[in-house]
């Protein structure tokens, strides 16, 4: 039997729905724990106002660029989705880089459709309203946001790897600095990019904020009591040895995270620690990360379908349309109405 | 001194007596390895299975109701499509193959077989998870080795998305398919080359045979049944192809490579976990494999005969 395991924001309200979450609230220490949780991770680990989770770790999706190429081609970041598109054209045009820049659009629950939740969310669009009624019409934000993400690809401006790139391999591809622009990813990633021992180019990938008003998105993953344990009580102390606090009363779970892999937290305490002030600084400016952390929604504010059981199916369904739209098989258009058939496809199960 | 007679346990049991009970290990062995999972499947399919099921141990009877959903799935249907191309076209070129090889190796006068002999059976050491990867760093776009060798050769100034474009997608996962699982045909087809008598082929050479009409009138005929074997053995797992898949496209760009294993990976083992779709897409996809089977069997034996 499992006692304790842990859930992406994405998979978590299916595993409640489904009686596998033990709720977490008569527990001792429960209520100082919710009390000294983010915004966006209680989003998360509260379900039905009942506390499900403790959180694992909490991101937000940040730019990157790489300063070396930015330099040779005189750019200073882009501030409108128009100037990197002319950034882009440009770069390629005077041969700066083959392809500007690097999408993470391989197949996933966040990566793909992470990129164009996160766009569409930064230019004020959300795929479904509070109703439920989805906002992939004709003329929608959503739609056509991915018609600029298509041209992109269609001119040749995006890195053809980009459409196989998860978090990690695409923060390892463009440590190899042959792009400008990285889009919308983890800030985390730059743990990686910016490792001596992984990026040919560590120190050179800076983080770059969204467009307009900065709006991104984020999220927290979170760890649970499974309600399989036959022993309650040692599953308590294993998950909060995990997500929460160990015997010294100290996050060190999280403070160890941040200060070596670059994560977030869900706790306020830990995020207003030298673990993320200091911690983060080996690999990337944490005033302007935090900067942006601020602007960060929880995603299924943008995809309230998160809370549906058919969100997985659909999610399939994205990628492969978008994927198809990215590689010029269907228009953004086709993709966007295929999409929409798609709901309620996976509506009837 | 009277000779003592050999120990017998009671009476000396009759030849088919005897046969059943020998067999009865292996029977009981494999109706535990492999008919009990088949059939748990097949209930499986029969019922609502997801994760809330598994913890309550309850699973309800739904009926052909899982059997209907994925068959009304068009991508489904898509996915069996790539699977029979996927199929059809590994199985074809592994077969071609093998036997080009085998006749290859086959020659004791060139020393340089015997070393080949042993290299050829390099890729069946191969996990195929790794085999995946390998290939899909070759495949790489601008760091591959493939198309670094088109460049270097002159062959190509543009480098090709090989696993990235959807016209070339499914042939990029056929690929390394096929070399990691290339040696086992080409194992069977020289050990049954190795059992074709010589003489057949003086003969044939007395009554003035060339070299072609000695492969097409000996060799092929008598490695029909070897090739049966192959082509039984070799479509059941290219139907059932699934690393190369995960470490190469994940299905992708779009659905160009989403096979029938992908399909009930994705639905059985994907969130929201439907095992039981998944089980009866697993279940439709060993149906059509036994079917060809069958027919493979009837069709060429009847030829030989």
């Amino acid at each position: 039997m499992i006692d304790v395991s842990q859930s992406s924001p994405f998979s978590f309200p299916n595993f409640i729905s489904q009686g596998l979450v033990e709720p977490l609230d008569e527990l001792p220490g429960a209520k100082e724990y919710l009390a000294d949780l983010t915004d966006s991770a209680k989003q998360v680990a509260v379900y039905d106002g009942k506390l499900m989770g403790l959180p694992y770790f909490s991101t937000v999706w940040v730019w990157n660029y790489f300063t070396d190429l930015m330099d040779k081609a005189k750019f200073e970041p882009f501030g409108t989705y128009d100037e990197l598109m002319e950034q882009l054209r440009k770069a390629k045009q005077d041969k700066v880089a083959e392809y500007p820049i690097f999408w993470v659009a391989g197949v996933g629950l966040e990566q793909l459709p992470g990129t164009w939740y996160q766009m569409t969310w930064n230019r004020g669009g959300v795929f479904f309203d509070k109703q439920g009624a989805h906002q992939l019409g004709t003329g929608s934000i959503a739609r056509e946001t991915l018609k600029w993400w298509v041209r992109t690809f269609k001119e040749e401006l995006a890195d053809p790897e980009s459409l196989k790139a998860q978090f990690t391999s695409s923060a390892k591809a463009f440590g190899a600095g042959k792009n400008l622009y990285r889009g919308p990813n983890h800030h985390y990633d730059l743990n990686i990019a910016n490792d001596q021992a992984q990026s040919p180019n560590a120190g050179k990938i800076k983080v770059h904020g969204s467009s307009g008003d900065g709006r991104t998105i984020g999220d927290t993953h979170v760890y649970f009591l499974c309600s399989a344990t036959r022993d309650k009580a040692w599953a308590w102390k294993l998950l909060q040895y995990l997500g929460g606090k160990t015997k010294d009363g100290q996050y060190t779970q999280a403070n160890n995270l941040a200060r070596d892999a670059m994560l977030g937290s869900g706790y306020n305490s830990v995020m207003k620690s030298t673990a993320i002030t200091e911690g983060w600084k080996p690999w990337g400016d944490p005033v302007k990360i935090l900067e942006i952390w601020d602007k960060a929604t929880y995603v299924a504010e943008v995809v309230p379908s998160i809370y549906k059981p058919w969100h997985f199916p659909w999610s399939d369904r994205i990628n492969i349309e978008v994927s198809k739209a990215l590689t010029g098989q269907i228009t953004a258009d086709a993709c966007c109405d295929n999409i929409i058939a798609a709901i309620k496809e996976v509506q009837k199960g | 001194m009277a000779r003592s007679e050999p120990f017998r346990f009671g009476r000396e049991r009759s030849p088919r007596v005897l046969g059943f009970v020998m067999n009865i290990p292996t029977l009981i062995t494999l109706s535990l390895v492999l008919a009990y999972p088949i059939f748990y499947a097949a209930y499986l399919s029969f019922h609502k299975v997801s994760l809330a099921e598994l913890r309550r141990g309850v699973y309800p009877f739904v009926g052909l109701a899982n059997y209907e959903r994925i068959f009304s799935d068009p991508l489904f249907r898509l996915s069996l499509k790539n699977t029979l191309i996927f199929t059809g076209f590994s199985v074809t070129v592994e077969i071609v193959l093998a036997i080009a090889i085998a006749l290859l190796i086959d020659q004791q006068h060139i020393w340089t077989s015997r070393v080949t002999k042993f290299l050829i059976l390099v890729p069946y050491a191969v996990p195929p998870i790794a085999n995946g990867l390998i290939w899909s760093f070759m495949y790489s776009f601008e760091y591959g080795f493939l198309n670094r060798i088109l460049y270097t050769t002159g062959i190509s100034h543009t480098a090709v998305n090989w696993s990235g474009d959807p016209s070339t997608a499914l042939i990029a996962v056929s690929i390394p398919y096929i070399w990691r699982t290339l040696p086992f045909a080409i194992l069977l087809s020289h050990a049954a080359l190795q059992g074709i008598s010589q003489d057949f082929y003086e003969a044939a050479s007395v009554d003035g045979a060339g070299a072609l009409q000695r492969f097409w009138h000996i060799t092929l005929p008598l490695l029909r049944p070897i090739i049966v074997v192959i082509l039984v053995l070799r479509t059941s797992f290219a139907f059932a192809v699934f690393d190369e898949v995960l470490a190469i496209t994940q299905g992708g760009p779009g659905d160009a490579t989403w096979v029938a294993s992908w399909y009930s990976y994705k639905k059985g083992f994907a969130p929201p976990f439907d095992i039981g779709a998944g089980a009866a897409s697993a279940y439709v996809l060993a149906m059509i494999i036994g079917l060809l089977a069958i027919s493979y069997g009837r069709l060429i034996y009847r030829r030989i005969q």
